[in-house]
């Protein structure tokens, strides 16, 4: 006979107002399989848990259920309690009598009863629960970090920092990502490149850091602690150790083709440096735009290369590498030219988006730093910025806000007044959101010492006269039609997630949401991890953001993921899927509808993988056979609960 | 037109070459008029062979029993199973091939078509004959049969007026897989495939109520349904308290997960979850063979509890049941536009 | 005056979404009548046919399933497959003649606190003037 402790609490009045609790005690003491029963007025208490403990040894008994509050707040409080009178922790169920009885519920009687059928219900799952053991994994106690921007840089440096070895994979010829093509950053206006590449030196000569740039995550495959990652290396046909950046390869490359740093505003080579400051320094020949490596089309750059750098045979190679978490911070890019043909974007060549205009202020860009116009080369004297471009516009374009518009238009606005004198520039914007240190104070500034016209409206039509990029709408606050002859117009681009964002999650497993970005966890406690247990979220590739957010959400990553790489062991809960051999046909619908892979036919029988199972027992309610089950939550045990719960 | 000589000559060849360990068709019975499942090893046995609309049982239960066997032998003969099949029978064996439980080369699969007609309801048949014993019945062309008498007469009767249920609703009635064919594959165009569900479907909650109470109070749960069933290949059916999957490897632990979700008595209560638990586990896998309620001694019209699965399955989730064995499993699937209207 | 009829509701709350949901009707104090006895599940896509029928069975007078909206299933997908399978019970339990009102399906979140509350006082309140479920309960 099994001998269950049955504990109910008062919780001072918050129980006892509503439910008599002398009388739940007293009706479960006389229930079969309950050895010892009684009522406590804070059982969370010191004291309220030595009664648990006295009572386990001094009536022998094997299990405990307490009747209390939720589970999620006490449940490992009185399972540590039943651990330190010697009994295993997953003999110990609450049975919530507080959240969904006695506080939801006004008449005594009936919630008695109702806390009463809720304890009973818990007895009769205790009463069939295993002993059982967490499971332990051992820690690979190295990380993975998909992506070399800002965010990825950051936790890379955070992880090596903390002393753990970094892969840190950048699939573009170097890192630096979005934030090294910027001019200056608000609202402080500190020039991006400086701050920047000292973090880029730091990563690329960090002991602790692996930088794999060029690279591809080609496959992902393992848990928590225990990732396998292969990762595809594409040629650059460039040995980085020889080049020594003299730029003659470049200059007899016959191709040029848009470069994408710039935007397409200039143009760069087949064989190419990204920028000047590119970590790792070294060029790279863009094999899809080069006339021909096999057999060899040209070779003019193989030719004069002194050095000896250039190597047409370099392959691309797989590499394995073994990590324990995995962080992806594959940050942004602007939503598409071709959804915005209303404005003439990708139509007119003075039309532009902000990161084009980004380069037109920055001092290593096309232009210097002066702003021209990309057609005549002229300065522009009158320029239109337009907000939300693709944002908050759920009926043609995006729903969302993309959150850092407001601010880099305000920006932009006030550099070309600070770099073009004379000239002026307009906003349309719909609001303006400037939350954030110090951000509301500049956009004042723009409008106040600026002059920076903010007109609040939309633009409802865009169209190129007389040399003059001409925009028409309307001024909602005074109800006039606005036409503003334009030398150039800037639009202020939704944010999405990178190109090749979904096939990417689809190999990590982890889940986006309608937009597209990264899925956290919990939008409010779990805003940095993923569903995925070990795998974590960095940047702007899990919501629009701005460079702190994404600095700070990065280290937050970096931060996490040390809580696993620090363990030597980790512990996973036991109530995994467990398959009855006798019963099991191989069907593999289990397998179809598993989310973690757990499951897989061997010799035509489920085989679960104990460390990848959560536990959710979709697999247990889709086998026709009843051929799997979770433990400890087990179809007996829930036909019991349904039984206790109607009183029966 | 199905020629039988030619059907012949291919059983025998196939048994004559040994590339077979047996093979499943049909002769004619000893008593009654549905034909008989016929297991043929030598190519003597043939000769035995029948292909007429008697022809109604689904062989394809026979893989079941079949793999089941060849589990408990220590050196099994592993040749395939020669089997012929009708269009929804041979549906039946894709389920099988999409939940593995056979391979596709554990079969020889001789598809036959229906002959733009169907099978022959044997009560059907008794009646319009008003009690007149039925010594053979033929196919006579697209949609007619030819009935010889036992005194030897012989009548045209539509075979619209004697075919089985099944058949008045069949979607395909020609092999979707199969090694080879006889006869025509021509799709046929029922008129309504679920006219007997929207039947019940058109009454009220209490006619609906009434009619089901009616049939499940007879159901004495010889179940006889869920032994002829191809789809019930369970070793144990989880709703049945009295048949557990007990071997020597069974432990204590395993025996005591057992679990009694209904009473062994054939009350109207444990008669309608047995049923219930039926159609949600043939949901997606009935290819309405009919045979569960053909075999069904107290005349339940199970194929309308079961149909409705497959109605459903269609009308809510585009799924077609046994078309193609590459697919997931209804339940094991899902589309990110399932409906949900019914969840608040 | 005879008692009013005071239905037997079965809840299966997914842990994650609908049981938190229901905690956090608990800790808002919203009130809601006691009929119901949850009894939470690891996720809405652990719930099997079989439950539901046997809570019928059993003498339910209603069964309710609740788990976490649509994407936002903690276990990914699990609340899709639910979708899928319940739907198929709810047919069929209309199928045979049981009053479609007894058997629902809910998508409440952590926090619902306040929808969790209205579905169980409509469901009681639906239920009630529909008396005792006799149909499937086994008889004693």
């Amino acid at each position: 006979m099994k001998r269950t402790g049955v504990f109910i609490c008062h919780c001072g009045i918050n129980i006892a107002r509503t439910v008599d609790v002398k009388k739940v005690a007293e009706e479960l003491a006389n229930y079969p399989g309950v050895a010892h029963s009684e009522d406590y007025i804070y059982m969370c208490s010191d004291p309220g848990q030595n009664k648990i403990i006295d009572a386990i040894k001094e009536n022998n008994l094997d299990r405990v259920v307490v009747s209390c509050c939720s589970p999620t707040l006490h449940e490992t409080t009185f399972r540590n309690a039943c651990k330190a009178a010697g009994l295993n922790q997953y003999l110990c169920e609450i049975g919530n009598i507080r959240e969904q009885c006695s506080w939801v519920h006004e008449d005594r009687e009936k919630a008695t009863e109702k806390a009463i059928k809720i304890t009973k219900s818990t007895v009769q799952r205790l009463l069939r629960n295993e002993a059982l053991e967490p499971i332990s994994v051992p820690v690979t106690r190295r990380s993975l970090v998909i992506g070399g921007g800002i965010a990825g840089i950051q936790s890379a440096l955070d992880l090596a920092n903390s002393g753990y070895e970094v892969v840190l994979v950048e699939r573009s010829p170097s890192i630096g990502g979005h934030m090294i093509q910027l001019s200056e950053t608000f609202p402080t206006l500190d020039c991006s490149q400086c701050i920047l590449t000292p973090k880029m030196v730091e990563a690329s000569k960090h002991p602790n850091i692996k930088l794999m740039t060029y690279s591809e995550v080609e496959d992902v495959s393992g848990y928590v602690g225990n990732f396998k990652v292969k990762i595809r290396k594409k040629p650059t046909y460039v040995d980085p150790n020889k080049c020594v950046l003299c730029d003659e390869c470049s200059k007899v490359c016959p191709v040029v083709v848009p470069d994408e740093f710039d935007l397409g505003l200039t143009g760069r080579n087949a064989i190419y440096i990204p920028f000047p400051q590119a970590i790792p320094a070294t060029y790279t020949l863009d094999s899809k735009n080069c006339p021909g490596l096999v057999p060899i089309a040209c070779g003019k750059c193989a030719d004069v290369c002194e050095a000896g750098a250039i190597d047409f045979d370099m392959k691309e190679e797989i590499i394995e590498e073994e990590v324990g978490t995995i962080i992806t911070a594959t940050g942004f890019d602007l939503y598409g030219k071709e959804n915005m043909a209303e404005y003439g974007y990708g139509k007119y060549a003075d039309v532009l988006d902000g990161l084009q205009f980004e380069r037109l202020l920055s001092a290593s860009g096309p232009t210097g730093g002066k702003v021209l116009r990309p057609s005549d080369h002229k300065v522009p004297k009158e320029v239109v910025f337009i907000q939300c471009s693709g944002s908050r516009d759920p009926e043609m374009h995006c729903a969302y806000c993309s959150k850092i518009c407001c601010m880099y238009t305000a920006k932009h606005a006030m550099l070309y007044q600070h770099n073009v004198h004379g000239g002026q520039s307009y906003v349309f914007y719909i609001d303006i959101r400037s939350g954030g240190k110090g951000y509301e104070e500049f956009v004042q500034r723009a409008v106040e010492d600026d002059g920076v016209v903010y007109l609040r409206g939309k633009v409802s039509k865009i169209f190129e006269e007389d040399n003059k990029i001409k925009v028409w709408g309307v001024d909602t606050l005074t109800g006039k039609n606005i036409e503003i002859d334009a030398d150039m117009v800037v639009l202020a681009m939704a944010m999405r997630p990178s190109d090749g964002m979904s096939e990417l999650t689809k190999k990590l497993k982890i889940a986006v949401d309608k937009d597209g970005f990264l899925s956290e966890a919990h939008p409010k406690l779990k805003p940095v991890e993923s569903v995925t247990a070990g795998m974590f979220l960095a940047g702007a590739a899990q919501a629009p953001k701005d460079i702190p957010e994404a600095v700070a959400q990065a280290s937050g990553a970096a931060a996490k993921a040390i809580t696993i790489l620090s363990q030597e062991q980790l512990y996973h809960s036991p109530a995994v899927a467990e398959v009855n051999l006798n019963l099991c046909t191989g069907c593999g619908m289990c397998v179809d509808v598993c989310p973690y892979d757990a499951i897989s036919l061997e010799d035509g029988k489920a085989a679960v993988n104990d460390v990848l199972c959560e536990g959710c027992g979709t697999c247990a309610a889709t086998c026709l056979r009843a051929a799997i089950q979770t433990r400890n939550l087990t179809p007996l045990q829930v036909h019991e609960m349904i039984k206790a719960s109607l009183g029966g | 037109m199905v020629n039988l000589e030619e059907l012949k000559s291919e059983i025998k060849r196939v048994l004559g070459e040994g590339k077979v360990k047996y093979f499943i068709g049909y002769r004619r019975s000893t008593g009654g008029l549905p034909a008989a499942p016929f297991f043929m090893k030598e190519t003597e046995d043939v000769e035995r062979l029948i292909w007429d609309p008697t022809c109604i049982a689904n062989l394809t239960r026979f893989l079941d029993d079949e793999k089941k066997r060849k589990a408990r032998q220590k050196e099994p003969d592993t040749r395939p199973i020669g089997i012929i099949v009708k269009g929804c029978d041979s549906r039946a064996i894709n389920v099988l091939l999409q939940e593995e439980f056979i391979k596709r080369e554990d079969v020889y699969i001789v598809g036959v078509s229906c002959e733009h007609s169907g099978m022959v309801d044997e009560k059907k048949l008794a009646a319009k004959m008003k009690g007149k014993a039925v010594a053979q019945v033929d196919f006579a062309g697209k949609d007619n049969f030819a009935v010889t008498a036992a005194d030897g007469e012989k009548t045209g009767i539509p075979a619209a007026e004697v075919l089985a249920g099944r058949c008045v609703e069949c979607k395909v009635d020609y092999p979707v897989v199969r090694d080879v064919t006889f006869g025509e594959e021509l799709a046929r165009s029922p008129g309504n495939a679920f006219k007997s569900v929207e039947k019940i479907e058109a009454m009220s909650v209490a006619e609906r109520w009434d009619f089901w109470k009616e049939q499940f109070d007879k159901c004495i749960r010889c179940y006889a349904c869920r032994s002829v069933c191809p789809m019930c290949y369970c070793d144990e059916c989880v709703v049945d308290t009295i048949n557990f999957a007990v071997t020597a490897q069974t432990g204590a632990k395993e025996k005591a997960q057992k679990i009694k979700w209904i009473e062994k008595s054939p009350a109207t209560s444990e008669n309608f979850f047995y049923h219930m638990v039926r159609a949600m586990h043939l949901a997606g896998r009935c290819v309405d063979c009919g045979e569960c309620e053909r075999v069904c001694p107290v005349d339940i019209p199970l194929r309308f509890l079961n149909k409705k699965m497959e109605k459903e399955a269609k009308e809510l989730f585009d799924y077609d049941v046994g078309m193609n064995p590459e697919l997931p499993s209804l339940v094991s699937s899902f589309r990110d536009e399932d409906a949900e209207d019914f969840i608040r | 005056m005879a008692e009013e009829f005071e239905p037997k509701i079965v809840a299966f709350l997914c842990k994650w979404c609908s049981s938190a949901g229901s905690d956090l009707a608990g800790v808002s104090r919203m009130k809601y009548p006691p009929n119901v006895v949850p009894i939470t599940v690891m996720c809405s896509g652990s719930v099997s046919p079989l439950y539901i029928l046997s809570a019928f069975n059993q003498g339910a007078d209603g069964v309710l399933v609740s788990g976490c909206h649509p994407g936002d299933c903690h276990y990914i997908e699990g609340n899709y497959y639910a979708r899928r399978r319940i739907a198929l019970v709810r047919k069929l339990l209309q199928y045979v003649g049981l009053e479609p009102q007894r058997f629902q399906m809910s998508w409440v979140s952590a926090a619902e606190g306040q929808k969790y509350t209205q579905v169980i006082q409509d469901f009681v309140d639906t239920l009630k003037p529909l008396g005792a479920q006799k149909k499937l309960r086994r008889k004693k």
